[in-house]
C-alpha cells in the first residue's frame, strides 16, 4: 500500500485533472482521481478512458473514486481541478472530508465566479485547512497527454505546500514544476492572462502583424504587473509561467478566450452567457483596477469592444490614446 | 453586564505560580540552551560564539548609549574578549548563565494578598475613577454599582467556558497605559480569571503601578534588548506559561496605538507562542489541552495620554520614538490630576470580549470546539500533524498560522468597537471642518487658521444622526455605547463637548452660540480616528 505522503489526490475529472493524473501515474506516482460524477468514474474504470478527454488512454494503476472519503484518507496532497463556476461548491463539499493537515492546491486559471474573488480566497471559506496554494502555467491537457514538455508553477505562502507540490507533481521530462511564494500574483497573473488572450485574439483576427502583436503582449505584461503589484503581488510573477507563459499558450486556436477575441474582430456580438473565463476576468480586472486606482488601458479597451461600445478596429487607438510615458 | 458565574476563585491558576516559578524557569533554560546548542552546530550566525558576541555587543551599545555603569560595560567587554579562547563547554556554560539571567529578569510574581486587595478594594477606587458621574455625590452612589464604571460585555460566557476548558490568551487593543488596569478589572467584571502578561519595563517606572504589576503576575519585557537570545527567552517563557495552563494576556498591537485608529498591523511575536504551546501539548499526547485567543477591545471615552500620543504620531520623529518614558502615565502628579478630572468630568470604559479563536484563527463554538468557516467542527490538532499523523515541526508554517490568526484578530476588532459620544461627535465635527477646508489631511488642517475650524451645531446634530444610522446598519464597523442608544443626538453632542472641552489640559472643542469651535485639531483627529475604518459618507 502506497504511503499517504506519496499519494496525489485529484478532485475533478475534467480534461486537466485527468491529463495530470495520467502523467503522474506514468511517472510512478500513486494517484487517486475523484469525481462526484459516478458515471464518469464508472466510464474510466470500465474503459480506461475519460469521455471528457477521450484521446488519452489512462494507466491501469490510476485509482478512480466517487467517494470523497477515499480521496481524503488516501492523500494528504490534493489538487482541486474544477471550473471557476463550480469551485465554491466543490471546495465546500471537499471540506466535509478534509482536515487541517491536508494541503490543497487549485488548478483554476480564472477568478471564482460569480464573485470574482481569487480562488484561494474561496477555498479559504470552504475548506478547513489553511495550507492552500495554486498551480498555473502553460500546461495544456493535450500537451500532457501527448507527453510534450510542459511547465507549471506551484504557489503558496506555505513553504510546505510549494515543496510538497514540487516533490509530488514534478514528472520530468513531461512536467516540470517550479515554486513561488507569490500566491496572489500567480492567481491574478493566471486569471488575467485569459483576459489578455481575448485582446490577442482580436489583434490576430484583425491581422495587425507581428510588430503591434509584440507590443500588445509587452503592454499586457506591464499592465498586469502594475495591477498585480497594487493588489499585493510581485511584478516578476506576471512575466513568468502563470502570466506571460499562460498568455502565449492560450493565444492558440485551442483556447476559448482566443477564439472569442477572433470572433470579436469579426464584429460578432457575444452574449454574456457565452463568455469564457477570460472575458469574465476582463471585467473583474477593470473593477479591481478601479478599486486600486490603476491605469489599465488594454483591459479597458477590450472591455469596451466586448460590450459592443467600440469597434475592434478602434481598439488600438483607444489603447494608444492613453499610453503612458513609460510602459 | 455583570457576571453570575464568577470563576476567579476556583480557577485562579496564578495562585500556584510562585510554587511553579523555579520549575518554569528551569524549563525555559533547558529548552533555550538545548535549541541554541543544536542550532550552533550549523555554525555561522547560529554558532554559540556569534550568539554570545551578539548579546555582548548589544548590551555594550545599550549601556554606552544610556551612560550605564562602567563595571557592567567592562564585564560584557570581557565576555567578548574571552570568546575566542573559550571551549565549547565554556560557551555552553556562558549561554546557560545568560539565559538564566534574562529569565530571572523577565519572570513575574504573584502575591495572592495583593490580588485580594486589588480585587476587593481597588475596583471600587479604580471603578470610581472611570465612572460616568456628574458629581461627587453621584459618584459615591456609583460605587455601589460596579457595573456602571467598568463595563464588560460581549461573548463573556464563551470566554468563561474556554477558560474552564483550556487556557485563554486575552488579546486587547492597546490605547493607554491604563489598559493593564482596565483589562484586569474587565476580567474581574466578566468573571474571568486573572492572567499573567508581559508589560514593558518602562511601565515599572511608576512605583505605585509597578508594585501592583510586579505582584499580579506581570512579567517584564525590556524592549531595549534587541538581540535574538532575549527574544528567545521571552518567547519560551510565554510558551512554557501557556503549556502549564497559565492564562495570559498579550497586546498584539505591541505598543500603545499612537493615532487611536483600531489596530490592523499586529505584532505577532508572542502571539506565535500559542501555536508552539499547543503543538507541544499535542506532541505530549494532550491535544485536549486547548488554547484560546480572546479578542478584546478596551474602549475609553477619553484617553489619559492622548496629547502625548497624537503629538508623537504626528511628529516627524514619532516613527523613531518607540518607547515613551516621559508621558502623562509616568508622572504621578499628572496621573492624580487625571484621576481628579475624570471624577469631576466623567469617564467610562467598555471592555468588550469577542468570540474566542483557536491558535489557527478558527472560531469556536459555545463549548469551545474549533469550527471552520462553514461552521463544521475541526480538530485543531490536525493543523500541526503531518501525513503520518505525527506532529511535525515547521517554523515557517507556524509563522503563517500566526499571521492567519493575526488577520482574524484584526478583523474582529472593528466589530467589537464601542463608540463613546466623544468618538462620534469628534468624527462628525472633523468631517465638517474637512468639508469646509476641502481636505481630510491632518497636516493641512493643522495649518488652517482657528477661526475657520468651526461647525454649525445643527449640522453636527444632523450628521450625527446619519452616522448613528449607518453604524446601526453595519455591525461590522462596531456599535455605539449601549448608554447612548436611548439618547437624542443633541444630548450626545452636549455630553461629548463637555468631555472634550474639560478633560485634557487644553480644550478640544468649545461651544459658541450655534457653533462648535475646534480648539485643538490634533486631539480632535485623535478621537475621530476611532471611527477611521468607517468610510466617509458619499454625498
Amino acid at each position: 500500500m502506497t504511503d499517504r505522503r506519496d499519494t496525489v489526490g485529484i478532485s475533478g475529472a475534467g480534461r486537466f485533472g485527468t491529463a495530470l493524473a495520467a502523467v503522474l501515474v506514468r511517472a510512478g506516482r500513486h494517484v487517486v482521481l475523484y469525481s462526484h460524477d459516478a458515471a464518469i468514474v464508472e466510464a474510466i474504470r470500465s474503459t480506461r478512458r475519460n469521455p471528457r478527454l477521450p484521446a488519452a488512454e489512462l494507466p491501469a494503476a490510476l485509482e478512480v473514486t466517487s467517494d470523497p472519503r477515499r480521496l481524503a484518507s488516501a492523500a494528504r496532497f490534493v489538487v482541486l481541478a474544477v471550473t471557476s463556476t463550480s469551485v465554491r461548491e466543490r471546495a465546500r463539499a471537499l471540506g466535509e472530508v478534509l482536515d487541517g493537515s491536508h494541503i490543497v492546491v487549485h488548478a483554476v486559471g480564472a477568478l471564482a465566479q460569480p464573485s470574482n474573488e481569487r480562488v484561494s480566497q474561496v477555498m479559504e471559506q470552504g475548506l478547513p485547512t489553511l495550507k492552500l496554494g495554486a498551480i498555473a502555467g502553460p500546461a495544456l491537457p493535450d500537451d500532457l497527454v501527448d507527453e510534450h514538455s510542459a511547465s507549471i508553477v506551484v504557489a503558496s505562502v506555505f513553504d510546505e505546500v510549494t515543496s510538497e507540490g514540487r516533490r509530488l507533481l514534478n514528472a520530468p521530462p513531461v512536467l516540470r514544476v517550479y515554486g513561488s511564494r507569490d500566491l496572489v500574483g500567480v492567481e491574478l497573473a493566471s486569471a488575467l492572462s485569459g483576459a489578455y488572450t481575448v485582446a490577442l485574439g482580436i489583434s490576430d483576427g484583425l491581422g495587425v502583424g507581428p510588430g503591434p502583436r509584440a507590443a500588445l503582449i509587452t503592454r499586457a505584461v506591464a499592465e498586469s504587473s502594475r495591477l498585480g503589484v497594487a493588489a499585493g503581488a510581485q511584478a516578476q510573477t506576471f512575466a513568468g509561467l502563470a502570466g506571460l507563459g499562460n498568455l502565449l499558450v492560450r493565444a492558440s486556436d485551442r483556447s476559448a478566450d482566443y477564439l472569442l477575441g477572433c470572433r470579436l474582430a469579426e464584429r460578432a456580438v457575444i452574449a454574456e452567457a457565452a463568455w469564457p473565463e477570460g472575458a469574465r476576468a476582463l471585467h473583474a480586472g477593470v473593477v479591481l483596477a478601479d478599486q486600486l486606482g490603476v491605469r489599465v488601458p488594454v483591459l479597458r479597451g477590450v472591455a469596451e469592444v466586448l460590450a459592443g461600445r467600440v469597434q475592434p478596429t478602434a481598439l488600438s487607438n483607444l489603447i494608444g490614446d492613453t499610453v503612458a510615458d513609460a510602459e | 453586564m455583570g457576571s453570575d458565574r464568577p470563576v476567579r476563585e476556583a480557577e485562579n491558576r496564578l495562585e500556584r505560580f510562585n510554587t511553579d516559578r523555579e520549575r518554569l524557569l528551569a524549563e525555559v533554560e533547558r529548552r533555550v540552551v538545548a535549541r541554541k546548542v543544536v542550532d550552533g552546530h550549523a555554525g555561522g550566525d547560529a554558532s554559540l560564539e556569534y550568539v554570545l558576541n551578539d548579546v555582548a555587543y548589544c548590551e555594550i551599545r545599550r549601556l554606552e548609549a544610556t551612560n550605564g555603569k562602567s563595571g557592567a560595560i567592562e564585564r560584557w567587554r570581557d565576555l567578548s574578549r574571552r570568546l575566542l579562547a573559550m571551549t565549547e563547554a565554556d560557551k555552553q556554560e556562558a549561554l546557560r548563565a545568560l539565559v538564566r539571567h534574562y529569565g530571572r529578569d523577565v519572570v513575574g510574581n504573584f502575591d495572592p494578598r495583593v490580588y485580594r486587595f486589588v480585587t476587593g478594594v481597588a475596583p471600587s477606587l479604580l471603578g470610581f475613577v472611570f465612572s460616568p458621574v456628574g458629581s461627587l455625590r453621584e459618584g459615591v452612589q456609583a460605587i455601589s454599582n460596579l457595573d456602571a464604571r467598568i463595563h464588560a460585555d460581549g461573548e463573556i460566557a464563551v470566554a468563561r467556558t474556554c477558560a474552564e476548558r483550556g487556557t485563554i490568551i486575552v488579546t486587547p487593543t492597546h490605547s493607554s497605559n491604563m489598559d493593564s488596569l482596565a483589562i484586569g478589572l474587565g476580567l474581574l467584571r466578566a468573571g474571568l480569571p486573572p492572567t499573567t502578561y508581559g508589560a514593558g519595563k518602562n511601565l515599572f517606572t511608576n512605583p505605585f503601578i509597578s508594585y501592583f504589576m510586579r505582584n499580579l503576575g506581570a512579567y517584564r519585557v525590556d524592549r531595549r534588548l534587541k538581540f535574538e537570545l532575549y527574544k528567545d527567552v521571552l518567547k519560551e517563557y510565554s510558551t512554557v506559561l501557556l503549556e502549564h495552563g497559565y492564562h495570559s494576556l498579550f497586546f498584539p498591537g505591541g505598543t500603545r496605538c499612537r493615532s487611536n485608529v483600531i489596530e490592523k498591523n499586529l505584532k505577532l511575536g508572542l502571539l506565535g507562542t500559542s501555536v508552539t504551546a499547543y503543538k507541544n501539548a499535542v506532541r505530549d499526547g494532550a491535544p485536549h489541552k486547548r488554547l484560546y485567543i480572546v479578542p478584546v477591545t478596551i474602549n475609553y471615552r477619553l484617553v489619559l495620554e492622548a496629547e502625548t500620543l497624537i503629538d508623537d504620531y504626528l511628529a516627524e520623529t514619532g516613527k523613531h520614538r518607540y518607547i515613551i518614558t516621559d508621558d502623562e502615565f509616568s508622572r504621578i502628579g499628572r496621573l492624580l490630576e487625571f484621576f481628579r478630572k475624570i471624577v469631576a468630568h466623567e469617564g467610562s470604559v467598555i471592555v468588550r470580549f469577542g468570540r474566542p479563536l483557536d491558535p489557527f484563527g478558527n472560531e469556536v463554538t459555545d463549548e469551545g470546539e474549533s469550527i471552520d468557516r462553514q461552521g463544521r467542527v475541526v480538530d485543531p490538532a490536525s493543523f500541526v500533524r503531518g501525513a503520518d499523523g505525527e506532529v511535525s515541526d515547521d517554523d515557517q508554517r507556524d509563522a503563517e498560522y500566526t499571521r492567519a490568526l493575526g488577520r482574524r484578530l484584526a478583523a474582529a476588532y472593528p466589530r467589537l468597537t464601542a463608540f463613546h459620544a466623544t468618538h462620534l461627535v469628534a468624527r462628525v465635527v472633523y468631517d465638517a471642518i474637512a468639508r469646509s477646508a476641502g481636505t481630510r489631511d491632518i497636516y493641512r488642517l493643522i495649518r488652517v487658521p482657528p477661526p475657520k475650524l468651526t461647525a454649525d451645531i445643527d449640522t453636527v446634530v444632523e450628521q450625527l444622526g446619519r452616522l448613528r444610522a449607518r453604524l446601526a446598519e453595519t455591525p461590522a464597523w462596531g456599535a455605539e455605547h449601549p448608554m447612548l442608544v436611548s439618547q437624542a443626538a443633541t444630548e450626545i453632542v452636549d455630553d461629548a463637548v463637555r468631555g472634550l472641552s474639560t478633560y485634557h489640559t487644553r480644550p478640544i472643542v468649545s461651544r459658541h452660540d450655534h457653533w462648535l469651535r475646534v480648539d485643538d485639531v490634533k486631539l480632535l483627529y485623535y478621537y475621530q480616528n476611532r471611527t477611521a475604518h468607517v468610510p466617509t459618507e458619499r454625498t
